[in-house]
């Protein structure tokens, strides 16, 4: 279960920065006041437009950012003061964090395997499940460098699951895959969460969100703007379909930060 | 522990998986030194020989009747024109300049005649003179070469000729034979040109195997994005830190040793017999340890000093710019060792980073290393090595740093 509570996390602009983003002042409130609760069982989504704020929670969750303000747990553990034992208990993947090109996926599943304290039995073990339902088995022994991008995609996955994490985390999940891997991934995911996992993904598509997500988190300028079932999204919104719904909120939260 | 042995093990499998990378950190810059230390070599015994065998063209101007008599005896090669004193030298000079002429000799008018008439102090002594270029290495040998072998022969003729007993002018002999009077404790003399050269060979070649390791392997898996997923294993940051620095250490102690050995081929071949000397070099099991513990730390201290700069870099270029006044500062405490007495210094020097290691090497290879600056030597460096640890520890600790953020 991952647990955040009035999360606020301020970013302190370089000069440079502030140039860039044609702004006065040095710092940026990249998420504001954000509490919410993704349970076991459920596929929690995190949806919004570029720049929201989606990458930020979730990398706080998955502890490589600190909060400002606030405090996340997952699964009891505080990301702060106990975040060895959270980064044992998340897989996380995103698009920015790849694996070393210079190995093979097998490899790089054995040595993250036994960065998790896994035995060669329990990796072996493993490694025959996911590479079996992610169909690594013909390129394993490739190097990463060599792969496709679709292929490289999968093997991050399996990589990042190779210790069975009870909690998983997914930074836009489906980005720049092909039609079958997405869908691919997104069987999977379901898989977990049946499998009573509890996992957390963002993104900005918003078919993704609605066919995938149990539960949707709409994040416009860094504040969790609704939260609910996607009925329940669309009834709040008087809405005929989530993209309808999201634009409704955007207009009226969009507004009230300018 | 697991941790880093683990990132030890991988770190070390990715360098020696990749054939490009083993070609162009290790044997690449080896072959390459012998080969440059040969070709150099080669190129200075060649001219050696050259110069050896050319055949200097000379110009003698009023040369007294018996001094081609001189030549004749002492065998003297060379293409000889003889000038009269009415003839003009200016086109012989300006060939020398050119480089066309070696060597241009005058002897005074009336030469022999002066030194017949000679009778008490007082009298006119004559007087040869030689015009040479000494920019030109075939008119330099020639100058030095006609002046030994020649006028000296013939100024030795014209004493016996004055004196009949020419012994009676020699009054003693300074060592006859100079090499019997040598002496020298044979290892501290090998040592003394070792010491000169050694420690700043390999500072340098350690520093600069730290350098292009270091770069890739941490600033390059912070470009490519790997670093992050190591960063998300459940295990001390300090654990990858330590796991990092410690295959640095051995990749880099491995690429000095590498380039030290083809330093020394290289020299041989170089120079010939200068490092037969080392031949003569005796450690004393103490002077192993010694070494080996100064090598440790300052690969230790080397490699975290390329790590924190790397760590902080956000692409490899950022980080080959921030390395280079380093090196430069490396360069600088190792040269200054080459260059100064052989003074004691006080034990305060050997406080100093970087140049401590330098001259404690240089004294361990000569043999004056005492037990007390081995300890301040060693003690330093160890002492900022773990400083920089510390600091590098809390720059991946630092999302900043680690994620721009």
């Amino acid at each position: 279960m991952i647990q955040i509570n009035d999360l606020t996390k301020v970013y302190k602009l370089t000069k440079k920065q502030m140039t860039e983003q044609k702004t006065k002042k040095n710092m940026m409130k990249a998420v504001d006041k954000l509490s919410l609760r993704a349970k076991p069982g459920e596929i929690y989504g995190l949806l919004g437009p570029n720049g929201a704020g989606k990458t930020t929670v979730l990398r706080c969750i998955a502890t490589l950012l600190k909060p400002t303000q606030g405090d996340i747990t997952v699964k009891g553990y505080d990301t702060v003061k106990d975040s060895e034992n959270v980064r044992k208990t998340i897989g996380f993947l995103t698009n920015e964090i790849k694996l070393d090109p210079q190995f093979s996926p097998r490899y790089m599943f054995g040595f993250f395997g036994r960065l998790h304290g896994l035995n060669e039995e329990a990796i072996d073990k493993r490694r025959e499940e996911l590479f079996d339902y992610f169909g690594i088995k013909d390129f394993e022994d490739k190097k990463i460098d060599e792969l496709s991008s679709g292929m490289k995609q999968k093997a991050s996955l399996a990589v990042s699951l190779v210790h069975n994490p009870e909690v998983i985390i997914f930074d836009e999940p489906t980005n720049g895959l092909d039609i079958i891997t997405a869908r691919n991934v997104t069987d999977y995911l379901k898989l977990l969460r049946n499998e009573g996992k509890t996992v957390i993904i963002s993104t900005h598509i918003m078919t993704e969100a609605e066919k995938l997500c149990d539960r949707i988190g709409i994040i416009i300028n860094g504040i969790l703007v609704t939260e609910g079932s996607l009925a329940e999204i669309l009834e709040k919104t008087d809405s005929k379909d989530l993209e309808d719904a999201f634009f409704e909120l955007f207009k009226i939260y969009n507004k009230e930060e300018e | 522990m697991e941790g880093i042995k683990n990132i030890i093990k991988k770190e070390l499998t990715r360098v020696f998986t990749d054939k490009k990378l083993v070609i162009s950190l290790f044997i690449l810059p080896g072959v390459l030194i012998m080969v440059m230390y040969s070709i150099m070599g080669g190129l200075i015994s060649n001219l050696e020989k050259d110069i050896e065998a050319h055949i200097p063209t000379v110009y003698i101007q009023n040369a007294p009747e018996d001094f081609g008599y001189i030549i004749d005896i002492v065998d003297y090669s060379g293409h000889i024109t003889y000038l009269a004193s009415s003839d003009s030298t200016d086109s012989i000079t300006d060939g020398i300049l050119k480089g066309d002429i070696d060597l241009l000799v005058i002897f005074d008018e009336d030469f022999r005649e002066t030194i017949q008439s000679y009778k008490e102090i007082g009298d006119a002594i004559p007087e040869v003179r030689t015009f040479y270029n000494p920019t030109e290495d075939y008119s330099n040998a020639a100058k030095g070469n006609f002046t030994a072998s020649v006028l000296y022969t013939y100024q030795q003729s014209l004493l016996a000729e004055r004196f009949g007993n020419i012994e009676q002018l020699q009054i003693f002999h300074i060592d006859r034979n100079p090499d019997a009077g040598i002496i020298v404790d044979e290892s501290k003399a090998s040592g003394k040109f070792l010491a000169m050269l050694l420690p700043f060979l390999i500072n340098i070649m350690l520093f600069q195997g730290a350098m292009g390791l270091g770069m890739d392997s941490i600033t390059g898996e912070k470009e490519r994005g790997t670093l992050a997923s190591m960063l998300l294993s459940p295990i001390k940051r300090s654990e990858i830190v330590f796991g990092k620095l410690i295959s640095l250490g051995i990749l880099t102690s491995l690429s000095a040793v590498i380039y030290t050995v083809s330093v020394v081929i290289g020299i041989q071949r170089l120079s010939g017999g200068a490092t037969g000397l080392m031949g003569n070099i005796k450690f004393t099991p103490v002077q192993i340890i010694q070494l080996f513990a100064m090598l440790i730390v300052l690969v230790y201290l080397y490699v975290s000093m390329v790590a924190l700069v790397a760590v902080y870099a956000r692409t490899q270029k950022e980080a080959g710019t921030y390395v280079t006044p380093l090196y430069i500062l490396v360069m600088l405490g190792s040269i200054m060792t080459m260059f100064s007495s052989g003074a004691e210094k006080g034990i305060e020097y050997y406080a100093i980073p970087i140049y401590n290691g330098a001259i404690a090497m240089q004294d361990l290879l000569v043999g004056e290393l005492t037990m007390a600056k081995f300890g301040v030597t060693v003690g330093s460096l160890a002492l900022v090595a773990f400083l920089l640890t510390t600091l590098i520890t809390r720059a991946f600790n630092s999302e900043r740093v680690m994620f721009n953020a």
